[in-house]
C-alpha cells in the first residue's frame, strides 16, 4: 500500500530528470564563462574589461600588439609613419578588408569610428579618453588616414591596438545609433557578433571570409564554429560551472578551486598576469590623519602584505610593490614599497603624535582618536583585503570603519562625498600612461587628492615621450619612486587571472592586455 | 517523549541566550581579526577551525548568537506590535476603519512576505537595521490578519455582550476583556512568527543584503562558507546547524503552547 | 477572501468569472503595494546616479523630468499603473534598458524552477501528509512525521548547500552528461520542493486525520470499501480544499525560495537580477520583479480556488 503512494513521487522524479536532460550542446561550439555582466557592451562607449573577452575577436584594430614582445605589428593598417615631432600619424590601410555586413573598410570607415567614439553626446567612458589629445582625423586618400595630435601622445599606438578602438562598420553605427548598436555589433574580426541577451548570454560565430589575420594570431581562420558566453558573477559558482560541464572555460576562478581543478586530469589552469595597476587602496591625503605622510607610512609598515596575499590569493599572485604590476611596461623593481615592520609603524605613529596614553588600546592626539575609514569595492576580493587591513590597523591602535561599495556607482558616490581615508580602485591597461589620471593634480581618478608639480611633470613628460621609450620608462621609474616616498597608496597584489579550461579546449592564449583571449586560435581537442 | 523534546528546545534557547550575553568573555578571539592560518579544520584548531580569512569560526558564531537571534527578535517584536495594533484596531473599530485596514492588509498579503521585505531593503538600502525593519514590516500584514480574526471571534463571546450591556465603551472593553483573553493566542502566534523572522533575517543576510560581509551573523557566515564548500565543509555545517537547531527549538516551544498538556501520571 | 453571504448555488461560469475579477483586483493591489512600499522606503530614486560620474546634476534633472519623477506621487502611481497594463514597467536606472525586457528574459528560468519545485512540493507534501495520518503508528508514518518536521525547520539556505556538497562529492559516480541537468534543475527543484512540502504535508495530515474520524467514513465502510486507495480517496476528498489553498499559500514561500536556490546553484533567473538590483539601488527593476512575482502568486491562489470549487461545489455558493 505504502508503495502505491510512493509511485507518483517516483514517476515525477524520472520525468523531471528526463525533462532536464533535454537540450544538448552542439558539436563544434563551446561555452565561455564571463564573470560580470557589464551595463553596456559597446567597446567604443563602455569601459568594462569583460566586454573585451568576446568582442576582441569581433573587431580588428589598426595595429595589434604582440603579447610577448610588446611590439606593434600591422593590423588593419599595413604600415604607418610617425612625424618627427610625434604629432602626426599616417596609417596606410589594407585594401582587402570587408566588414561582416559587406561594407568595405577604408579611410572613411576609420573616420566614422573616431567620430562615433568622440561624439560627446555618446558619452564614451574609455575609448574617447584613450585617444588623448587627438585633434583631428583626416582622409588622405581612400586607404590612407592621418591622425593629428595637439601634443605628443606616446600611448596612441597602444590605444589603437585595443578593442575599445576596434573598427566597426560605419553602416551599422549609423543605422543603430549609440544605444542600440551594442546589440547589433558589426566588426571585421574572425568572429561575427550574433546576439546579446543582457544578463543571459552573448553569442558569436565564425566569420568564414576572414582573410587578414595579423601576425600575432597563430591561425588564419577560427576553428570553433560558435562560442556562447554566459555570466557567472558569483565566484563560488565558477568552479561549479566547470565541473558540471556548463562551461568549457572560465576566468577569475578562486585560487582554491583553481588549484583543485588543476590537480586533476580533467582541467587545466592558465594563470595570466595582467598589466596595469595592482589591487590597491589609495590614501586620502586631504583628510586627517592620512594627510600626514608619516601616518601613511606607518599604516603601510603595519601591514604584513605577503601574509594577506597568501591568505586571500594563495600562491598565484605576487605581492605588489609598486603602483604598476610587474608585467607592465615601464615597471621598475628599483623602488619597492617597504616591508612589514611593526616596530617602525609604532615609531612613526609615536613621532607623528599619535599615542595611546590612556591605555584603552586606541591611539589619540589632542583628544582625537586615530580613526581610519576604508571604502572597499565589493569585487575582486577587495572587501576581504580590507577586512584584514582593518585587523592589522586595529592591532596598532587605530579604530577602523569599513564600508563596502556594492558597485562602481556607489564607489564613485563614496569618493565624491570624501568620507574615506582609503579607497580601493584600480584599472588595467597595457600602457603605463594609465597612472596619469590617478597621480596628476587634475587627473580624473586622483582620488588621493595629492597635488605635486614634480609628479605632474614626470607623468606628463612620459606621456609625450613618444619616440624615446628609454626616456619614458625612466620617467615612470622616477614617478614610482616619488609615489612610494609619498606613500600615496598601499599596493597589495599583482593581478593574476586564473583561467581554467576543460579537456575539450586547446590553444588558449591571451592578448597583451592579459584579459582578452585570442579566440581565433582556440581548437577543440581531437 | 514530547516533554524531553520541549526540554531540549528550551535548553538550547537558554544556551544561545547565555552564550550571547557572555560572548565577549567566552570568545577566545576577536571575530574580526585573523587568529591563525585560514581554513584550518576543527582538528587543527580547536574547536571549529578557521574560515577563509583566518578568523576563528567559534568566536564568530558566538558573536553571531547576539546578532542573529537578537535581530530576528527585534523584527518579530516589530511585527508583534504593529500587527497586533492593526488587527485589534480593525476588529474593535469595525465599520469603515475595519474595511480600510483590512483592504490594506489584504493588499499587502498579495505579495509574498519575504519578497516584500526584500523590496523594502531595496528602498532603505542594504544594512542590518534595514533588514530588521524590512522583516518586521513584511511579516506584519499576516500577523495583523490573524489577530483581527482572533479578536472578531473573541468579540462574539458572551462576556463581551455582557460588558457592552453594562455600558462599557468599546475601547474599555477591548483593553479589559479582549486583551487578556487574546494574550495567550498572540504569544503562541508570536513564537511561531519569531521562527519565521529568524529564517527571514538569516536568509536576507545570507543573500548579502546586510551590507557588511564581515558581520558575524549566522546567515552571513553560512554564505561566506560557500566558497570553501569542498575544502572546508565545517564552515557551512556549523552555522547551518546552528540556524536549523534554533528554528527547531523555536518551533517546538511554539508548538508546546498549543498542544494540550497531559498530566505526567497518565503517560 | 470569501464572503459569507448565502446565495442559491451559482453556475460554474459565474463562479469562474467572479473569481477572475477578484483576482484582477488582487493583482492591482499587489502592483500598488510594490509601488508604494518602495517609494515610501526609498525617497528619491535618482539620488544614487548623481555621483557616479554618469550624469551631471543638470542631466539628472533632465532624467527626472523625462522619467516623470518630478510629478506628484499619485500621478506617478497612475502613470506606472497605466504603463504596467501596457507592459511597460519603466527603465532600469543603471542600464537604461527596459525593465520588462530584462524580466522577460529571466522569467522562463525562474518559472521553470518554480513549477518543478511546486510539482515536487505538492506530490511530496501529499505523500508525507497521507502517510503521517494514515500510517500514523507504522514506521512509514513516523518517518513521514519526522521528515515533515525537518522540512519546515531546515532552511533552504542550508539544505541547498548540503545538497550541492553531496552532488559535488559524488561527481565521479554519476553517469556522463547527467551532472548538468541534475545540478541545474533537479537538485534545486528538489531542495525547494522539500522545503515547501512541509507546510502542505501538515495541512494534509491534519485534514486527513480529521476526516478519517468523521461519521461518513462509516458509511463508506458500510458500502464495502474497507481500506485501500478508494477508502483513502473518500477520506481525502473533503480535506482537499484547505490543502489546496495551503499549496497556494506555500507558493509564496516557493517563489521567495527561488531567489535562494538560484543563488546557490548558479541558475539564471529573476533571483540574481533581484539581488543585484537591490544592492545597486536599481529600484525600477526590483519593483518590477516583485510585482510580476506577486501576480504569479495571485494566479496560484486563483487556480487553487477554482480547483477547490471544482472539487467541492458547496464552496461555490459562498463565492
Amino acid at each position: 500500500m505504502t508503495q502505491k503512494i510512493f509511485k507518483p513521487l517516483i514517476i515525477l522524479f524520472c520525468a523531471l530528470i528526463l525533462y532536464a536532460c533535454s537540450g544538448s550542446k552542439e558539436a563544434n561550439s563551446i561555452v565561455y564563462g564571463l564573470t560580470l555582466a557589464p551595463s553596456g557592451i559597446d567597446p567604443h562607449l563602455n569601459a568594462s574589461a569583460e566586454l573585451g573577452i568576446p568582442l576582441s575577436s569581433v573587431y580588428d584594430t589598426l595595429v595589434f600588439q604582440d603579447p610577448a614582445s610588446g611590439e606593434f605589428v600591422p593590423g588593419l593598417a599595413e604600415r604607418w609613419t610617425i612625424s618627427d615631432d610625434a604629432l602626426t600619424y599616417t596609417f596606410y590601410l589594407r585594401h582587402d578588408v570587408t566588414f561582416h555586413d559587406g561594407t568595405p573598410f577604408n579611410a572613411e570607415a576609420v573616420i566614422a569610428n573616431v567620430e562615433y567614439t568622440t561624439n560627446p553626446d555618446h558619452h564614451s567612458f574609455k575609448a574617447a579618453l584613450m585617444l588623448g589629445p587627438l585633434a583631428s582625423v583626416d582622409k588622405l586618400d581612400e586607404y590612407s588616414v592621418v591622425f593629428r595630435l595637439d601634443e605628443p601622445y606616446a600611448p596612441l599606438l597602444d590605444a589603437l591596438s585595443q578593442v575599445y578602438l576596434g573598427m566597426a562598420s560605419p553602416l551599422a553605427l549609423e543605422t543603430w545609433g549609440p544605444s542600440e548598436y551594442q546589440f547589433h555589433q558589426v566588426g571585421s574580426g574572425p568572429y561575427r557578433f550574433v546576439e546579446y541577451v543582457p544578463n543571459d548570454h552573448l553569442t558569436i560565430t565564425r566569420y568564414d571570409d576572414y582573410q587578414w589575420a595579423p601576425s600575432i594570431y597563430d591561425q588564419e581562420k577560427a576553428s570553433i564554429d560558435t562560442i556562447v558566453f554566459r555570466f557567472y558573477e558569483d565566484s563560488a559558482t565558477r568552479a561549479l560551472a566547470l565541473e558540471s560541464g556548463e562551461v568549457d572555460v572560465i576566468g577569475e576562478v578562486p585560487h582554491l578551486d583553481a588549484a583543485r581543478l588543476d590537480s586533476g586530469e580533467d582541467f587545466e589552469l592558465h594563470p595570466i598576469a595582467i598589466p596595469g595597476q595592482p589591487l590597491q587602496f589609495m590614501f586620502n591625503t586631504q583628510r586627517a590623519p592620512t594627510d600626514d605622510v608619516r601616518v601613511r607610512q606607518a599604516l603601510i609598515a603595519a601591514v604584513d602584505r605577503p601574509e594577506i596575499v597568501a591568505t586571500i590569493f594563495g600562491a598565484y599572485s605576487p605581492v605588489a610593490n609598486a603602483p604598476l604590476t610587474a608585467v607592465t611596461k615601464g615597471y621598475t623593481a628599483d623602488s619597492p614599497f617597504p616591508d612589514y615592520d611593526p616596530e617602525r609603524a609604532v615609531d612613526l605613529l609615536d613621532t607623528a603624535g599619535w599615542r595611546d596614553d590612556d591605555g584603552d588600546g586606541i591611539r589619540s592626539r589632542e583628544d582625537e582618536p586615530l580613526q581610519i575609514q576604508i571604502v572597499a569595492p565589493s569585487w575582486g576580493l577587495n572587501s576581504e583585503v580590507a577586512q584584514l587591513l582593518r585587523a592589522a590597523w586595529e592591532k596598532v591602535g587605530a579604530t577602523v570603519e569599513l564600508e563596502i561599495a556594492p558597485g562602481f556607482g556607489p564607489l564613485n558616490e563614496a569618493q565624491a562625498a570624501g568620507e574615506y581615508h582609503l579607497i580601493g580602485i584600480n584599472l588595467f591597461d597595457s600602457d603605463p600612461d594609465l597612472l596619469r589620471p590617478f597621480y596628476t593634480s587634475d587627473g580624473f581618478y586622483n582620488w588621493s587628492g595629492f597635488t605635486d608639480a614634480e609628479l605632474d611633470g614626470l607623468l606628463t613628460q612620459a606621456a609625450q615621450a613618444t619616440l624615446d621609450t628609454e626616456l619614458r620608462w625612466g620617467l615612470y621609474a622616477a614617478a614610482a619612486t616619488r609615489i612610494r616616498d609619498q606613500a600615496l597608496l598601499i599596493p597589495i597584489r599583482d593581478y593574476v587571472n586564473l583561467v581554467v579550461t576543460n579537456n575539450r579546449l586547446q590553444g588558449l592564449h591571451f592578448s597583451a592586455q592579459g584579459w582578452f583571449p585570442l579566440l581565433i586560435d582556440l581548437k577543440l581537442a581531437p | 517523549m514530547k516533554r524531553a523534546a520541549d526540554l531540549l528546545a528550551l535548553s538550547w534557547l537558554v544556551i544561545i541566550v547565555g552564550l550571547a550575553v557572555f560572548a565577549p568573555l567566552i570568545a577566545p578571539a576577536n571575530p574580526y581579526h585573523p587568529i591563525a592560518e585560514p581554513l584550518l579544520s576543527p582538528r587543527e584548531h580547536f574547536p571549529l577551525g578557521t574560515d577563509g580569512l583566518g578568523f576563528d569560526l567559534w568566536s564568530r558564531l558566538l558573536y553571531g548568537c547576539r546578532i542573529s537571534p537578537g535581530a530576528s527578535m527585534l523584527a518579530a517584536l516589530l511585527t508583534l506590535s504593529l500587527g497586533s495594533l492593526l488587527g485589534f484596531a480593525a476588529a474593535v473599530s469595525g465599520g469603515l476603519i475595519d474595511r480600510l485596514i483590512s483592504a490594506v492588509i489584504n493588499a499587502a498579503l498579495s505579495v509574498p512576505a519575504l519578497l516584500l521585505a526584500m523590496l523594502l531593503v531595496a528602498g532603505f538600502g542594504p544594512g542590518l537595521t534595514t533588514v530588521i525593519l524590512a522583516i518586521g514590516l513584511g511579516g506584519a500584514p499576516a500577523f495583523a490578519r490573524v489577530v483581527r480574526t482572533l479578536s472578531l471571534q473573541l468579540m462574539e463571546k458572551e462576556y463581551v455582550y455582557a460588558a457592552e450591556a453594562l455600558g462599557g465603551s468599546r475601547l474599555h472593553i477591548a483593553i479589559r476583556h479582549l486583551l487578556p483573553n487574546a494574550a495567550g493566542h498572540i504569544v503562541s502566534l508570536a513564537t511561531t512568527h519569531y521562527a519565521w523572522a529568524f529564517m527571514g533575517v538569516t536568509t536576507l543576510t545570507f543573500l548579502g543584503l546586510a551590507g557588511d560581509p564581515s558581520l558575524p551573523d549566522w546567515g552571513a557566515i553560512l554564505n561566506n562558507g560557500r566558497a570553501f564548500l569542498i575544502e572546508a565543509p565545517w564552515l557551512v555545517l556549523a552555522p547551518g546547524l546552528a540556524i536549523t537547531l534554533t528554528i527547531l527549538a523555536i518551533h517546538r516551544i511554539g508548538a508546546s503552547f498549543t498542544e494540550p498538556k497531559l498530566p505526567a501520571r497518565i503517560r | 477572501m470569501v464572503s459569507f453571504t448565502h446565495r442559491p448555488e451559482t453556475s460554474a461560469l459565474r463562479t469562474v468569472v467572479r473569481r477572475l475579477l477578484e483576482g484582477l483586483i488582487t493583482a492591482w493591489a499587489a502592483v500598488s503595494v510594490t509601488f508604494f512600499a518602495l517609494r515610501l522606503a526609498a525617497g528619491d530614486p535618482l539620488s544614487g546616479l548623481l555621483s557616479r560620474g554618469l550624469a551631471t546634476r543638470a542631466q539628472i534633472e533632465a532624467l527626472r523630468l523625462s522619467l516623470g519623477y518630478d510629478a506628484p506621487l499619485h500621478l506617478q502611481y497612475l502613470r506606472y499603473l497605466a504603463g504596467f497594463i501596457r507592459g511597460d514597467l519603466g527603465v532600469s536606472l543603471y542600464t537604461r534598458r527596459s525593465v520588462s525586457q530584462e524580466i522577460l528574459s529571466q522569467l522562463p528560468a525562474t518559472l521553470e524552477l518554480a513549477l518543478a519545485g511546486l510539482l515536487i512540493a505538492v506530490v511530496l507534501g501529499f505523500v508525507l501528509g497521507i502517510l503521517s495520518a494514515w500510517k500514523e503508528h507504522h514506521c512509514a508514518g513516523k518517518l513521514s512525521i519526522l521528515l515533515t518536521g525537518l522540512a519546515t525547520a531546515l532552511p533552504v539556505t542550508f539544505t541547498g548547500i548540503l545538497a550541492l556538497y553531496v552532488l559535488r562529492s559524488g561527481y565521479s559516480y554519476l553517469p556522463e552528461g547527467s551532472v548538468r541537468p541534475i545540478q541545474h534543475l533537479v537538485l534545486p527543484a528538489l531542495v525547494l520542493g522539500f522545503a515547501t512540502a512541509g507546510g502542505i504535508a501538515r495541512v494534509v495530515q491534519a485534514g486527513l486525520r480529521d476526516s478519517m474520524r468523521k461519521p461518513y467514513m462509516l458509511a463508506v465502510q458500510a458500502r464495502g470499501i474497507q481500506s485501500g486507495l478508494r477508502y483513502l480517496w473518500h477520506a481525502l476528498k473533503p480535506s482537499l480544499p484547505p490543502a489546496i489553498s495551503m499549496c497556494a499559500l506555500q507558493a509564496a514561500f516557493l517563489l521567495s525560495g527561488t531567489v535562494i536556490t538560484e543563488t546557490i546553484f548558479a541558475r539564471p533567473g529573476l533571483g540574481r537580477l533581484l539581488i543585484d538590483s537591490i544592492l545597486d539601488g536599481d529600484f525600477p527593476i526590483a519593483q518590477g520583479i516583485v510585482a510580476v512575482v506577486a501576480i504569479f502568486y495571485t494566479l496560484s491562489h486563483i487556480i487553487a480556488d477554482l480547483l477547490s470549487f471544482a472539487i467541492d461545489p458547496r464552496l461555490r455558493r459562498r463565492a
